[in-house]
């Protein structure tokens, strides 16, 4: 009934869309758009897209899907887009991509189509300002949102009458006395991920962050404080030795503390949203109804921050069909659709008013407790260069954590090679 | 002017030269498409600043690119890197592969396990050779350590892949493994050529094995070393899969090769210019090392 | 050297070659039989508690494995043909035509290869696209033909200059014309070169990973080697699925080998790699 119901909106909203928007007398535009990976949920962006083509005749619409992880189709769309490829429309990127394709000149601004970005982006949540808008122009439109969380094993912590670390040291504490009382040799106090991946660059940040430092001011300039920058390093160090931190971190990926987690051999896990319904879904997860989320720790005297992630609707700027794909892109970001993604695909809404939306909270009760989170949270640098400024730090952060580098040898060297390219 | 009849009696016969044209034109006008425009547009490339992130525009700077290359530290950390990998693997292939072809040519009852076995390594794709190997190294999961745990040899288990020495080594026992089978395939063959009759003649002269391995197996087997030499030391130089696969280049970059470099440069940075720079630097490296061969073959061809 | 008679030299021999060549494959047939849970049980374990055949199931449903399937051996059989006609024709001119400069003719086909093609992504791509080949099975074949023309070329110029001139002369005084004899005398006897340059070409262009990536990427026209990167996900990595559809990656080429292992050596052996 609900899916219907919700359905029933999306099509009158698409409805309405088709009959404001320009009557696209030209008929049978077929718009192509790369939809991401497997882990992007083509499958219901395909549902969104017939509810659109329903109410758009002579509009067709064909999915185009890439790579499973953000680097791999990093690659592919820079292969692309630097061939100026005008076969693909609509791009879905990774929310730290705009600034850099945007730069690169790949991306149409969308202010034509949403309006001006202050007033377009007001309904989002506050971190897409900083990350959809470029220069002054809308760069992409949300489409659903993603966020570092602090898992926990909600029964460990019952047992051993432990509340909710507030900060790093008091996780280190709670996690010893937790592995001391399991006397289970495999069980790990906190999983991070220290491989070189996209999610390093996290790890560089979170404990930088709750220092209450920001890594760039609002123009992308640098502002890194090397101080702080080498005291999160160390704190992530000192629970590697302290036994709450496996000494091989610098191993470990994120679908490894999904997979150790669900094991029942972590006490404490950060990691991306999706990682909820692996634990309390899956059928081989040992701790289903047995996992709490709680906002990520803070650095004594600091303030908790986790790193939004999420994906993003854009236009190539290569387009043919530059003005139906903003349409598209308009009704993919709108409350409807970011409705229907989170009750039926459990996507992290990007309108702070659907985490309180009834039909939401029942389908997915936990996003009440992530909705917090998300709100306070902080998107990765900008930059033209993220390609490169990604590289550096989480290549530096896995290498310091693998102890081939001393953090201030790590940090200069960050510092180093980006002042150039974060000015 | 020709008649048509000649036209008809030179297309079913042509002359040597226009013969040659013709056979060798389809080649060469794959290679133009495919290698030589490709070049030609990295070498404009590398006299610009082009980096795509400042929005595409294009500014003449003559050789800077090339100054700032020669300063760059990350490339020269590359290079030797490509350097130290070429020296080791190419001789390992070539000493584990002669292993491995004097092994599969002794007679065996069934000659098809062998052969299979000798090819496999060839035929897995390299990018998997590298994600299955770095599974075998890895700390936790990987059997490496579970072997050596078995061993009794207790204590922390070593974290190959994050140690830099260590993670070169496995990389290149990985690039031993994977190549030195086409290495083998191709000695193999070579060695099923030597006429037996050299080895029957030394025997009755009362020759060594050893003398007999040295004086006559080697020798014949030059040509074959040859041509395996070249397109191992070529493949060589131009390693990415491999490390890109198992440890991305890291820790840090203590694995990173110019191939990796360079994609990481234009792909990553898209930094086009810079990165179509250091390709030429790659080009003149490889040309370098292989111009020895190469006169070598074109001695004999 | 003289061939050892000891029988369990030869075993040992055997073993030693098997053991190093079947070990990663063997290991990976082993995860492809256990559950994502036993892989993450410490310490590992070699066999597989409770064998399952479920990966396979997985590894055919969640992804159009055998569309990869034929997508990979067209790709790799056109470029195999394309690349022999080709490299034959060259090979001919080379081994055998009075060219002047011909040793830098094959510098040139040989020198080729010297450039990787990843640093030449993005120039091909952009060809590629030019000449609306994205997305289309010609898009691969043509860079593959390409990346195996030195191999086959170097190969075959071998097998040609071992056939004997006089076969080619005889021929062409009973009234052959020139192509006529290549045709109906050096293309016969050298068959089996050209069939282990087939080989050769053919095993290249099934590695193949990542200009299949960039070119043809759209889901109907993926290799096999771009569609198993796509079992992992952004937040799973299925070794034990990945590892099912790895072997269902390896064994065609497996066959191959298997079934053609003799004529792959015996080829080399005949012409010779004369260098």
């Amino acid at each position: 009934m609900k899916r219907r119901n919700l359905l029933k909106a999306l099509a009158l909203c698409a409805a309405v869309a088709a009959s404001t928007g320009s009557t696209g007398a030209l008929a049978d535009t077929t718009l192509r758009v790369f939809s991401g990976g497997a882990n992007q949920r083509p499958d219901l962006m395909r549902k969104l897209f017939d509810q659109f083509q329903a109410a758009n005749p002579g509009v067709k619409i064909e999915i185009e899907t890439g790579g499973a992880t953000s680097e791999l189709q990093r690659q592919y769309l820079s292969t692309v887009l630097n061939a100026k490829d005008s076969a693909i429309d609509i791009y879905m990127i990774d929310i730290v991509n705009p600034a850099q394709y945007f730069g690169a000149g790949w991306l149409e601004p969308l202010n034509a189509y949403v309006g001006n970005p202050a007033d377009a982006m007001k309904p989002f949540l506050p971190v897409y300002l900083q990350s959809n808008v470029v220069d002054g122009k809308v760069a992409a439109m949300p489409g659903f949102a993603d966020a570092m969380f602090m898992y926990y094993r909600k029964d460990l912590l019952e047992k051993y009458r432990i509340a909710e670390p507030k900060t790093w040291d008091e996780l280190a504490a709670a996690s010893k006395k937790i592995q001391a009382g399991e006397g289970n040799p495999n069980l790990q106090g906190l999983s991070i991920q220290g491989a070189p991946i996209e999610g390093a660059v996290c790890t560089f940040l979170l404990p930088y962050w709750s220092q209450g430092k920001e890594f760039n001011d609002a123009s992308g300039k640098l502002t890194l404080d090397r101080t702080a920058a080498v005291k999160g390093l160390n704190q992530w160090l000192g629970m590697v030795d302290g036994g709450v931190i496996k000494r091989n971190v610098a191993e470990v990926k994120t679908p490894d503390t999904v997979n150790e987690f669900k094991a029942g051999q972590v006490v404490f896990a950060i990691n991306w949203g999706f990682a909820w319904d692996r634990f309390q879904a899956d059928n081989d997860s040992t701790v289903k109804g047995k996992v709490g989320v709680m906002p990520l720790p803070a650095m004594a005297g600091g303030k908790s921050a986790t790193c939004v992630g999420g994906w993003q609707w854009a236009v190539s700027a290569f387009s043919k069909n530059k003005a139906e794909a903003a349409k598209l892109v308009k009704f993919m970001s709108t409350p409807a659709a970011s409705k229907f993604l989170a009750v039926e695909g459990s996507l992290l809404p990007v309108y702070q008013s659907v985490y309180v939306d009834p039909d939401v909270v029942k389908a997915v009760p936990w996003f009440k407790d992530a909705s917090n989170v998300v709100i306070a949270g902080k998107s990765r640098p900008l930059s033209k260069d993220y390609g490169q400024v990604s590289d550096v730090v989480r290549t530096t952060t896995s290498a310091v954590l693998a102890r081939t580098k001393k953090p201030e040898d790590g940090v200069g060297e960050i510092e180093s090679r980006l002042a150039r390219v974060m000015r | 002017m020709a008649t048509g009849a000649s036209m008809i009696e030179r297309m079913r016969d042509p002359s040597e030269a226009s013969l040659g044209m013709l056979l060798l034109a389809p080649a060469f006008l794959l290679l133009a498409l495919i290698v030589v425009y490709p070049i030609a547009t990295l070498i404009f490339n590398s006299f610009f600043d082009l980096r795509l992130s400042g929005g595409g525009g294009m500014k003449f700077v003559g050789l800077e690119n090339y100054l700032l290359v020669l300063k760059d530290p990350d490339f020269w950390n590359a290079t030797w890197n490509t350097v130290l990998i070429t020296l080791i693997t190419v001789p390992g292939a070539l000493v584990v592969g002669l292993g491995l072809a004097l092994l599969a040519n002794l007679p065996f009852k069934r000659q098809w396990p062998v052969r299979l076995a000798l090819l496999l390594p060839w035929a897995l794709p390299l990018a998997f050779a590298g994600l299955i190997f770095a599974w075998f190294f890895h700390t936790e999961y990987g059997i490496v350590n579970d072997v050596v745990r078995r061993l009794g040899f207790g204590g922390e288990p070593t974290m190959w892949l994050l140690r830099p020495g260590w993670a070169f080594a496995a990389i290149c026992l990985t690039i031993v493994w994977k190549t030195s089978s086409f290495m083998a395939l191709i000695l193999l063959a070579g060695l099923q050529m030597i006429p037996r009759s050299l080895y029957e003649a030394a025997e009755v002269d009362g020759a060594s094995k050893g003398q007999q391995f040295w004086q006559i197996t080697i020798p014949m087997l030059m040509p074959s070393i040859i041509v395996a030499l070249i397109f191992r030391t070529i493949t060589a130089l131009q390693t990415f899969d491999i490390p890109y696969t198992m440890t991305r280049g890291g820790p840090g970059n203590a694995t990173e090769t110019l191939a990796m470099l360079i994609h990481k440069t234009t792909i990553d940075y898209l930094d086009v210019g810079y990165g179509s720079t250091l390709a030429v630097f790659m080009f003149l490296l490889s040309l370098a090392v292989t111009a020895v061969y190469l006169r070598r073959i074109g001695r004999q061809a | 050297m003289t061939i050892p008679r000891g029988r369990s030299l030869t075993l040992i021999a055997a073993a030693i070659v098997v053991v190093n060549g079947f070990f990663p494959a063997v290991w990976i047939l082993l995860t492809s039989l256990k559950t994502e849970a036993e892989l993450v049980s410490k310490p590992i374990t070699w066999w597989p508690h409770n064998p399952t055949l479920a990966n396979y199931v997985q590894a055919f449903t969640d992804q159009p494995l055998l569309r990869y399937l034929g997508n990979s051996l067209a790709v790799a059989v056109l470029s195999t043909i394309l690349s022999l006609v080709v490299a034959s024709l060259a090979a001919y001119a080379i081994a055998r035509l009075n060219l002047r400069r011909r040793q830098l003719i094959l510098t040139c086909i040989v020198a080729s290869s010297m450039f990787p093609l990843v640093t030449l992504l993005v120039p091909i791509f952009q060809t590629m696209r030019s000449l609306g080949l994205l997305n289309t099975y010609t898009a691969l074949v043509l860079p593959y033909t390409v990346l195996n023309l030195p191999v086959c070329t170097l190969v075959l110029v071998g097998f040609f200059q071992s056939i004997p001139r006089d076969l080619e002369n005889a021929a062409m005084i009973d009234g052959c014309t020139r192509l006529g004899a290549l045709w109906r005398v050096v293309v016969p006897l050298a068959a089996p070169g050209v069939f282990t340059a087939g080989i050769l070409a053919f095993v290249n262009a099934w590695d193949e990973f990542l200009l299949a990536l960039s070119l043809n990427a759209s889901a109907s026209m993926r290799t096999l080697p771009v569609g198993i990167t796509l079992y992992q996900g952004e937040f799973t990595f299925p070794w034990p699925i990945i590892s099912a559809a790895l072997i269902v990656a390896i064994v065609p080429v497996a066959v191959l080998i298997a079934v053609f292992q003799e004529r792959v050596v015996g080829g080399l052996t005949q012409g010779g790699l004369k260098g």
